[in-house]
């Protein structure tokens, strides 16, 4: 088989993992070839909008699994191929070369064996580091199942490793991945943490012993394939955070590829909007230090699609407004909703020169949109007042409604006392319909 | 130095030769005739002529005096963002360095904590836009292969190749390498571990070899084969990466055809929020 169709059917079945960027790893250029950049750098955009940093391809599509959601499953027709290991360091070289891509994202169906999988891996990334001298960016991915010692070899070799946690809670793996288990899958993971921390504690005198997945370790679920609310999704999240010391968990809007009784439709359209709330609160959580419980509750499992997780928790947290935008610590200023972390910067920096006014705080590039209704500032001691539709009507998030009504469908709508899919019909309507659910829900 | 004052508005056109310390000497002259010029050309600008020129010569040892006055009087910070505002594409940068300038020495380092004025504003604002577009080019410039020796053209607003020279002499330090930056017609030329910046006015690169052709379908090939059709969303792709810089990307080649259907967007699929669905990082 020649390269371009092996490529062809190994990009193809790796476009849905989303764990890929390239951050993480600053690395001088020194005696090899190349360098990384720490903070991640996108060489291109595809047709959907994605960054496009890393050679992203399987090693191999063929599988001996049978997990339901994958496209490339034992049981399912597909075209398979596999890579030379010294195809694929050609072409990452190649490509690198080129400025096309920053470095190379490695999975791989399992062949054999989870060990015989991983030692083809290894083999590819090898010759790429050791014959190629090539210091680029390198994530892999481990094999559920495969042996320690392989997993702390791929390590060595990898700035990140990532092992995809697949499902959102056991009964789901058992459900729809059979042959994973959550053993399998938690046992690398706690390794890789193990073996990323020591590396990172060896003295100063061990400088050129080569680092153990310097960039840390990602995982990725598949979100709308299985039952679980959003607040079990997160707070396993923040678990997997706390647990092993993860960078980065992704999650996965499942595209149904094959008919099964256990999944969603074949025609079920991707749930992007709640995978797009999901990332928000991730983001959250990481950036913003929300905790899982002050984001949902038992109570309110899903978030509301018409708002970003922190203008809902806004709502329902007024009692913390008007925060003083002259006074207030950076933690608070960081949870009115419209002003992010460079905004924050901002203020701080500037009202060190003096009390900041509502153009001020314009002119140093603060969106005022939807902040405005939550602060106070030198010409507005008491804030504004706009009325709760005024606030609202700001604080819905436009992206809501042009990813599409039908995407609301996917949420339990009943619980929330939103309207359904059917129910609007143009944007206006939407966005008006959206108003009155959200003051009565206040 | 009499700097820290206002100047008188005066009808009348500065002109330097274009660059650093051409600038610097222009404002010690403006700031010792105190005038406020209507205008500060480079050389070879095209003028109305409205307004009496005067052609300020280079002086060293005077725009040393400006830079060590920016320096000490105001802040290493202040003198960092008036050189890079004065690569980047910003209209009129020069007058907008001089304002900035006879505000700091009037107000001193804190003028960097001004940034709701709007002489501050402006070069923030085009500093933003210069970082920007360079953080952008590092990923979107081509390498063409001319057997052994690398070669890309670029096309950018602000002038970036000193910034893109430190990025990609180390990167490809083993490597032989050309950048051409079209828009300012200047090159840079990495050969033996020396980079070296060239003036080049007119330059066409010759087509390339047939193994280049071969990659360059692999990476389309790879470019389209990882995009998921059920979420094309070509507004989004294009908020994050900006036609203007396709002419340079081979990924992009025959979306740029006339009549062509944009690359990966099957006509039944509808188009989605140009709001970012792959991070967190949209929200505020
Ligand atoms: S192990 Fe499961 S998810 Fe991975 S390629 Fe095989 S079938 Fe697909």
């Amino acid at each position: 088989m020649d390269l371009m169709r092996k490529l062809t059917i190994l990009a193809d079945s790796a476009k849905y993992d989303a764990a890929c960027t390239s951050s993480g790893a600053g690395r001088a250029g020194g005696r090899g070839f190349g360098n990384t950049l720490a903070a991640g750098c996108c060489h291109s955009f595809s047709a959907d909008g994605r960054c496009i940093s890393l050679l992203k391809v399987l090693y191999t599509n063929h599988c001996i699994y049978d997990c339901r959601y994958c496209a490339n499953r034992a049981s399912n027709d597909v075209p398979r191929a596999a890579f030379l290991p010294q195809e694929l360091a050609r072409l990452t070289i190649e490509f690198y070369r080129r400025n096309y891509i920053e470095g190379l994202f490695l999975s791989s169906g399992v062949v054999k064996s989870p060990d015989y999988t991983m030692e083809q891996i290894i083999r590819a990334l090898e010759l790429i580091r050791y014959q190629h001298n090539f210091r680029g960016y390198i994530h892999a991915k481990a094999i559920p199942g495969a042996s320690p010692g392989l997993v702390h070899k791929l390590g060595l070799l990898a700035d990140r490793l990532s092992v995809n946690i697949e499902m959102p809670s056991e009964l789901s793996l058992k459900r729809l991945a059979p042959q994973k288990s959550r053993r399998a899958i938690l046992t690398p993971m706690a390794q890789i943490a193990a073996g990323h921390k020591q590396s990172e504690q060896e003295p100063a005198i061990y400088r050129n012993a080569p680092k153990f997945a310097v960039a840390g370790q990602a995982t990725q679920m598949i979100i709308g394939a299985s039952p679980e609310s959003d607040y079990q999704i997160i707070r396993l999240a923040s678990g997997l955070y706390s647990q092993y010391a993860l960078k980065r968990v992704f999650y996965s809007a499942y595209i149904p590829t094959v008919e099964d009784t256990l999944l969603p439709a074949i025609d079920t359209k991707p749930p992007l909007l709640r995978e797009h709330r999901l990332y928000q609160a991730d983001w959250l959580m990481r950036q913003y230090h929300f905790t899982a419980e002050e984001l949902l509750s038992e109570q309110t499992p899903n978030f509301n699609p018409y708002l970003d997780p922190k203008c809902n928790w806004a709502i329902h947290n007024l009692h913390v407004f008007p925060v003083d935008v002259n006074a207030a610590p950076r933690e608070l200023l960081l949870r009115v909703p419209g002003i992010g972390p460079e905004s924050v910067r901002r203020i701080l920096y500037a009202r060190r020169a003096g009390r900041l006014g509502l153009d001020d705080l314009k002119k140093i590039g603060v969106v005022l949109k939807r902040a405005r209704y939550f602060i106070l500032c030198a010409d507005r001691p008491r804030g504004i007042h706009m009325g709760r539709e005024a606030m609202t009507r700001a604080l819905i998030d436009p992206g809501a409604i042009t990813f599409g009504t039908e995407q609301l469908s996917m949420f339990d709508t009943a619980g929330t006392g939103l309207p359904g899919s059917g129910d609007v019909k143009t944007m206006q309507e939407a966005v008006e319909e959206a108003v009155l659910c959200l003051l009565a829900g206040i | 130095m009499p700097f820290g004052r206002n100047l008188t508005a005066a009808a009348v056109e500065y002109m330097y030769d274009g660059g650093l310390p051409g600038l610097y000497s222009c404002i010690y002259d403006c700031v010792y005739a105190d005038e406020m010029p209507a205008h500060i050309r480079r050389a070879g600008e095209t003028a109305f002529g409205l307004f009496p020129q005067k052609e300020v010569a280079t002086d060293e040892r005077r725009a040393l005096r400006v830079r060590n006055a920016i320096h000490d009087k105001i802040s290493p910070a202040a003198l960092e963002l008036v050189e890079t505002v004065f690569y980047s594409c910003l209209k009129d940068k020069e007058l907008h360095i001089l304002r900035f300038l006879l505000l700091g020495f009037a107000t001193g380092p804190a003028v960097m904590r001004m940034p709701g004025d709007a002489r501050v504003h402006a070069l923030k604002q085009a500093e933003r836009h210069f970082w920007r577009e360079q953080h952008l080019l590092l990923g979107f410039i081509r390498f063409t292969d001319y057997e052994g020796f690398l070669a890309a053209a670029i096309t950018p607003k602000n002038y970036a190749l000193p910034f893109l020279a430190r990025h990609f002499c180390e990167r490809y330090r083993h490597e032989s390498f050309m950048i051409y930056d079209k828009t300012h017609s200047m090159a840079l030329v990495y050969k033996e571990y020396k980079p070296e910046f060239v003036r080049l006015e007119k330059f066409c690169f010759n087509p390339p070899p047939e193994k280049e052709e071969s990659y360059r379908a692999l990476w389309k090939q790879f470019y389209n084969a990882i995009a998921i059709e059920a979420r094309v969303n070509l507004k989004c792709r294009m908020t994050h990466m900006h036609k203007r810089y396709w002419e340079n990307m081979p990924e992009m080649e025959d979306a740029l055809l006339p009549g062509a259907p944009p690359r990966g967007a099957p006509s039944q699929i509808q188009e989605r929020s140009p709001r970012g669905i792959t991070d967190g990082a949209l929200i505020l």
